[in-house]
């Protein structure tokens, strides 16, 4: 009896922590088991969809539905009552109040840009991603033609950085490089960003980082970059190398040094010395590798689709430059002072 | 082709060079100096600021640039169709090859110091010597028409670039500019320097201002 009685417990005990266990694993299933499905899309509308595969991952997701839904009740939805949109300042007064006093401050909300739903950190994030948010209300062909205006190749800066790169103030710049494909049976067909699936595919079975970082000891040599950029096999891929601001601000503004070119083309050789290689997750997140320092200044096959006039020139192409350039004063110089010493001879002709 | 005699010397002025081609040699010659000045401070902006401002700079190199290519092409259309005289001109014949290449090397680099007389003579058909020849069929139907495309490419970065992976990249095009623009400032130095070698300092630049040059005696 005991003994069935001690078993009975137990059971009970387990299926009890089981429970917990899974409640704890996922505290979020009761609402993503009608948030989750599309067919709520249907009854109430697009915004009370939630996609389980996006949003799982995001700190939003860790810190669980109710942390920033906290006013719905047990009986929700049969309640009747529409829940209060969640406060971002809650958690985010910081960053609330620095957005606020920006220029971009009283133009859109953080939810016009940021899906809370799918927020992922700034570094997860490709500049391609950052810029199809701000082209949501700014059209990538109008913000080219306003540029245009005084900013040479416009529509070259565009593709080569995040709005967020010249509109907010970071101290610092790192170089993040995208892998970029385009149809392989289509030559000329334009390069965008690769998905996860689409390495996956080119990797063949392996980690999509060792297209690259073929030895997988998680950074990436000069002499590996040369392989990737040199390899036939990637024809159809290319490294798209994107200007980032190393701290992400809600400072939106405009600068006035940044209308001087030399804020990006002058800082030399001592600059660009940081970069990584951005690889997208299952999730779509992305991950960034460290790439040996200096690879933007490679001379040829580093980085062959990067560069920044003024900013990567190469020094061993400076130096053969300057040999040029003294190899044409040698006629003046040499051939002119032997010209001068031998004047008598001419003269007597 | 018009000749006339001074009456006092032993000398003859020739009508070397057409007013078309003097327009176009200053023309290029302002603006390749433009191009070699701004490019300078557009490959070392940390160290050079002669423009004021990097935009600057790079407007003034992109039209010397558009200013160079359109002369460029007009120098190209007026030797080919009007005058008529490209290959005749710039195509070293194979005598200059096998001979008259190194007998004016030999002239320059040894003769000359002994005050030994330039085996070539200009004359409005034969205007260059078999180096002259060679160094420009170089500049002229290889470097120049290089430095150019490139410069096009590199001035249309997003719409050409299909066209720029195709070269390998636009670091490979950007090392190709560079470099081929040091030859043009390399040569800027040996060509006014080489310049300056006719009978007097200032013989060979006349001709390239007023059109007639003066030949001393009639030994050509």
């Amino acid at each position: 009896m005991s003994i069935r009685r001690t078993l009975l417990s137990s059971g009970l005990l387990i299926i009890a922590l089981a429970w917990a266990a899974s409640a704890l694993a996922n505290p979020n299933e009761a609402c993503l088991k009608c948030h989750g499905d599309k067919a709520i899309i249907g009854k109430g509308g697009g915004h009370l969809f939630i996609d389980p595969i996006t949003f799982a991952g995001t700190t939003h997701e860790l810190i669980g539905c109710t942390s920033c839904h906290d006013a719905i009740s047990s009986q929700h939805p049969h309640d009747g009552i529409r829940p209060p949109r969640a406060q971002c300042r809650e958690c985010h007064a910081v960053i609330q109040r620095e957005y606020a006093q920006s220029l971009h401050g009283g133009n859109a909300s953080c939810t016009d840009c940021h899906n809370p739903h799918m927020v992922r950190q700034p570094m997860a994030v490709s500049g391609d991603f950052i810029n199809a948010q701000c082209n949501k209300c700014h059209d990538k062909a109008k913000t080219v033609t306003t540029h245009a205006k005084w900013l040479t190749q416009a529509d070259l800066h565009v593709d080569a950085m995040p709005c967020i790169t010249c509109h907010t103030s970071s101290k610092n710049y790192v170089i993040i490089m995208y892998i970029e494909k385009r149809q392989a049976n289509k030559p000329h067909s334009d390069f965008r960003e690769a998905t996860y699936a689409e390495l996956a595919e080119a990797a063949g079975g392996k980690e999509i980082s060792q297209l690259i970082d073929v030895n997988g000891d998680g950074k990436i040599e000069m002499s590996e970059l040369r392989r990737f950029n040199t390899n036939a096999k990637y024809n159809d891929m290319r490294l798209w190398g994107m200007m980032m601001p190393e701290q992400v601000t809600h400072s939106y503004q405009i600068l006035d040094n940044r209308w001087d070119c030399t804020f990006c083309h002058s800082t030399g050789t001592k600059a660009m010395q940081t970069s990584f290689v951005a690889f997208p997750g299952k999730d779509g997140r992305y991950t960034r590798m460290q790439v040996e320092k200096g690879a933007v200044l490679d001379l040829l096959f580093g980085t062959p689709d990067f560069y920044m006039m003024g900013t990567t020139r190469s020094t061993a192409l400076n130096i053969i430059g300057a040999l040029i350039l003294v190899g044409g004063m040698m006629m003046p110089i040499g051939h002119g002072s032997l010209r001068y010493l031998t004047r008598k001879n001419r003269k007597e002709h | 082709m018009s000749t006339a005699e001074s009456s006092h010397h032993e000398e003859q002025m020739i009508y070397l060079t057409p007013t078309p081609v003097r327009i176009w040699h200053w023309l290029n010659a302002l603006g390749i100096v433009t191009l070699c000045i701004t490019g300078i401070q557009i490959r070392f902006p940390d160290y050079v600021n002669l423009f004021g401002t990097y935009k600057a700079a790079i407007s003034l190199h992109n039209t010397a640039g558009i200013i160079v290519s359109i002369s460029y092409f007009l120098w190209l259309f007026y030797y080919l169709f009007i005058a008529g005289t490209l290959i005749k001109l710039y195509v070293p014949t194979m005598d200059d090859i096998k001979r008259g290449i190194i007998r004016q090397a030999l002239f320059y680099f040894f003769h000359f110091f002994r005050g030994g007389p330039n085996p070539h003579h200009s004359m409005p058909d034969d205007k260059f010597n078999p180096m002259q020849k060679f160094a420009y069929l170089m500049i002229m139907l290889v470097l120049l028409p290089l430095v150019i495309v490139s410069g096009i490419l590199i001035m249309n970065v997003a719409p050409l670039r299909d066209m720029i992976m195709l070269v390998g990249g636009i670091k490979i095009l950007v090392s190709a500019h560079f470099l081929i623009a040091c030859c043009f400032f390399a040569f800027l130095f040996v060509h006014v320097y080489l310049a300056t070698m006719g009978h007097t300092p200032l013989a060979h630049f006349k001709p390239m201002w007023t059109g007639w040059e003066k030949i001393e005696g009639h030994g050509h």
